[in-house]
């Protein structure tokens, strides 16, 4: 008899683990709490009702309503003034958080998993290795790049990037379109000694794989694409209904059942809010680090040494823009971005084991930059509906907004970058349930208490100079860099809510029961048969874009767990 | 996938404390000629009353201004032309049509090359997006009640037979958020997709020169690539105060 195995979501991690063990034969079914967009999600190309429409984003499509769904936020355990709404963004729908996505894919580096071995401890935070290392994941990421479709140019990478991820051949398709911000700035970084290059992306640049050649819409990152020139967790997940498992959409999984050092059942909720419990021999969960987390201590499972939901970790993102004021930088058209640097990655990056030490750290690192991108202009002009309540309180609205609409500084004359830091796992950063809020089926909601370490905080003093000046050597005429996720510790701003998209940690991979919840497959170290498949299982964050490495440690996991 | 944070620049505290270092020098505001006629709505309205309408009109067009509304924005229609007042009625009516008019359908539209306009079949709402909606808009209804009767008393009864300088002063006081509720609804009835009952001949995205939705055409990889040429900023004093303050903010 076969086993009868739950999969708990939908996205990236649990749709490739759900290919894998239902190819190896499992009775499988997949419940995902979204809704389901898409036609018949085992043909090639499903049709599909994402389009471009920035409204519908902003008014949650397929994403967690913050009226009904919201989450809570404090800075840390002594934060007296929680927020309670929007906290961090991923999908909620089937496909998950490869459905909102800009599909880029870079690899982690040899430094990431062994990150203690390589670099070694840090002060105050949990450095771990990773159960694996680069060259055994490697084989898994060239199965995800050809089954989800990568483009890119391997010999254009950086000798730095190459040697902290080497590539054993090409990459299935060659780069598209090169967008005209990237170029840019691309320009920039060459002036100033940084090596820009084309992004990794899951994106195809030409039909692959029965799906058709991405057209550069612009509605890219925040949005589902309308032509299925992305596909992301489609891919395994029509395998794995190929291979005879069964999607349920709209059923939110609200408990798993368990017995000693076994689950037994899982108890959902479906669409016309009936509960149901359902007999399982195997339980995987993969609904990202936050409401993996959640469901986990919704479920009570064992927790001997209170390890479930810490060393969350996002990216410490710093947003940069440079407006351009002698021509217009179309960023509207493209997908999102075409370029990165990875200078900034890199521990041994000029100057930067100085600043470390003169910070009282061994090392830093920030991430990679993604060059390129804009806002579109319901974002706009929110931003100067806020603005103009600051520069012009007396009349914060009539001509003098339409004057900013139409000069569009920060849209059609902005070039965005995105520089993202590696989060160091600390134990303080964590998900549990909040003791007060409640979603509208009455479960408690998740309580995020985060805030960046000593580390975080050095690494970005660092490197916003550098962002600064990398715009300015490409042409800006005004230039600013913020960080993107401000907390109450850092100086210039005041809390606001982390919207990074980045999530990881809260289940994390380890030989240890008393620093990790999983072991070294992803397996619960107190439950036989219950096993995470999302960014939850990662020890460390790295510094770059977590997908593609979510997807290639859950085929590494899961092909270990039949 | 990272670029929602894009949404954070200049956002929130962080700009707040960067504004206080700049001198309050505040823009002159613009005088106002009188206005030729109100323009009149086509379809019936779902939830407003006439009269709610009319000021909702009128306060729209003080915070979003077109031809009739400001001398300086003759050949740049506002939000009476984009009728403004539309969008928001079908957003607080939006439960009470078939299905739910919250989300527009997809893949396309018929302004990009797509052959009918799937976005006008509009997405119906699952149990937990219905409860949500049913929430907010619950709450919008009632804040829209309030404000417009706060418009009307601060105007001394009448907000639309007020002057543009008392309609403006009106609107500065902004009683318990509306007005900065109404702005942030008139932006959206300004520039998202006309399937949501605003942007009216696409008025809004053309007057800032916005595409719009591109699929299933979407863009050459010339237009992609390249340059659009020289297309040199024209400062005007808003714009100048908005790049003080970024170049103040830079480095620090």
């Amino acid at each position: 008899m076969s086993t009868r195995t739950i999969v708990v979501g939908s996205g990236p991690g649990a749709s490739t683990a759900a290919m894998v063990l239902a190819a190896a034969g499992h009775d499988l079914t997949i419940l995902e709490k979204g809704r389901n967009f898409f036609a018949d999600l085992t043909s090639l190309r499903p049709a599909t009702l994402f389009s471009n429409d920035e409204l519908k984003t902003d008014r949650s499509f397929a994403l967690p309503d913050p009226i009904n769904e919201p989450r809570v936020f404090r800075t840390s355990e002594t934060d007296l003034k929680p927020t309670v709404g929007l906290v961090q963004g991923l999908s909620q729908t089937v496909g998950g958080g490869a459905v909102h996505w800009d599909a880029k894919t870079p690899r982690y580096w040899d430094i990431d998993f062994k990150k203690l071995s390589l670099l070694g401890p840090i002060p105050g935070a949990a450095v771990e290795d990773w159960p694996f290392d680069y060259g055994e994941i490697a084989p898994f990421y060239e199965e995800i790049e050809r089954l989800i479709g990568v483009q890119g140019d391997v010999a254009a990478l950086p000798e730095l990037t190459l040697r902290h991820a080497p590539r054993s051949g090409p990459l299935p398709m060659a780069p598209g379109p090169p967008q005209y911000s990237s170029l840019v700035v691309a320009g920039g970084c060459t002036k100033v000694g940084l090596h820009p290059f084309p992004a990794a992306m899951a994106i195809n640049s030409r039909e692959y794989d029965g799906r058709p050649a991405c057209n550069n819409c612009g509605f890219c990152s925040g949005y589902g694409c309308p032509i299925q020139a992305r596909v992301g967790a489609l891919a395994p997940l029509r395998r794995a209904l190929l291979s005879g498992a069964e999607l349920r959409d709209s059923s939110t999984v609200v408990r798993i059942e368990t017995s000693g050092s076994r689950a037994t059942a899982v108890t959902w909720i479906d669409a016309t809010g009936h509960r149901h419990t359902e007999a399982a021999d195997q339980v995987v969960i993969g609904g990202n680090s936050i409401e993996t987390v959640r469901l986990a201590l919704l479920s009570s499972l064992p927790d001997p040494h209170q390890t479930t939901g810490r060393y969350l970790m996002f990216h410490w993102f710093t947003d940069g823009s440079g407006i351009f004021l002698d021509e217009r930088l179309h960023a509207h058209r493209g997908r999102d971005h075409t370029h990165d640097i990875d200078d900034f990655a890199d521990p041994d990056f000029p100057g930067a084991r100085a600043a470390a030490r003169a910070a009282g750290l061994p090392y830093f690192r920030a991430g990679k930059i993604e060059l390129g991108g804009t806002d579109r202009p319901l974002d706009e002009a929110a931003q100067y509906q806020r603005i103009l309540a600051i520069i012009s309180p007396k009349r914060p609205f009539g001509v003098e907004f339409k004057r900013l609409m139409r000069s569009s500084l920060l849209r059609d004359r902005l070039l965005g970058i995105t520089m993202m830091g590696e989060d160091l796992p600390y134990a303080t950063n964590r998900v549990d349930l909040d003791p007060h809020v409640r979603d509208w089926r009455g479960l408690p909601v998740a309580r995020i208490t985060y805030g960046p370490g000593a580390h975080e905080l050095a690494a970005q003093a660092f490197y916003i100079p550098w962002v600064v000046r990398l715009l300015e050597a490409s042409g800006a005429s005004a230039t600013i860099a913020i960080p993107a996720d401000p907390s109450s510790r850092f100086a210039i701003a005041e809390a606001t809510v982390p919207q990074t998209e980045h999530v990881m940690g809260g289940m994390r991979m380890g030989n240890d029961p008393a620093t990790s919840v999983t072991d070294s497959v992803g397996r619960h170290h107190f439950l036989d048969n219950v096993f995470v498949a999302d960014g939850g299982v990662f020890p460390s964050s790295g510094g770059h874009n977590p997908t593609l490495t979510i997807m290639a440690t859950a085929m590494r996991n899961s092909r270990q767990w039949t | 996938m990272t670029s929602i944070s894009r949404r954070n620049v200049l956002r929130g505290g962080s700009l707040a404390a960067l504004a206080a270092l700049l001198p309050g020098e505040l823009l002159a505001g613009c005088s106002s000629s009188s206005r030729a006629t109100v323009s009149r709505r086509p379809s019936p309205l779902l939830v407003l009353s006439a009269a709610e309408a009319a000021v909702i009109e009128d306060a729209a067009a003080r915070l979003i201004p077109g031809p009739l509304d400001d001398p300086e924005e003759v050949g740049h229609p506002g939000a009476r032309e984009a009728n403004v007042v539309r969008y928001i009625d079908t957003m607080l009516g939006a439960l009470s049509v078939s299905p739910q008019a919250v989300f527009a359908g997809g893949p396309f539209s018929n302004r990009a090359g797509g052959t009918t306009d799937d976005m006008a079949e509009f997405i119906g709402l699952g149990p937990a997006e219905a409860d949500a909606w049913k929430s907010r808009l619950e709450a919008y209804r009632s804040a829209y009640r309030r404000g417009v009767a706060d418009l009307d008393r601060l105007a001394g009864g009448d907000f639309t037979s007020a002057s543009d300088a008392e309609k403006d002063a009106v609107l500065v006081h902004d009683p318990e958020g509306f007005v900065t509720l109404l702005f942030a609804h008139a932006i959206e009835g300004m520039y998202a997709a006309p399937e949501y009952g605003g942007n009216a001949g696409l008025v809004g995205w053309r007057d800032i020169s916005f595409p719009g939705d591109s699929q299933p055409r979407g863009y050459t990889a010339a237009e992609v690539s390249r340059s659009d040429g020289r297309d040199p900023y024209v400062p005007d004093p808003t714009s100048e105060t908005l790049l003080a303050l970024i170049r103040d903010s830079s480095g620090k």
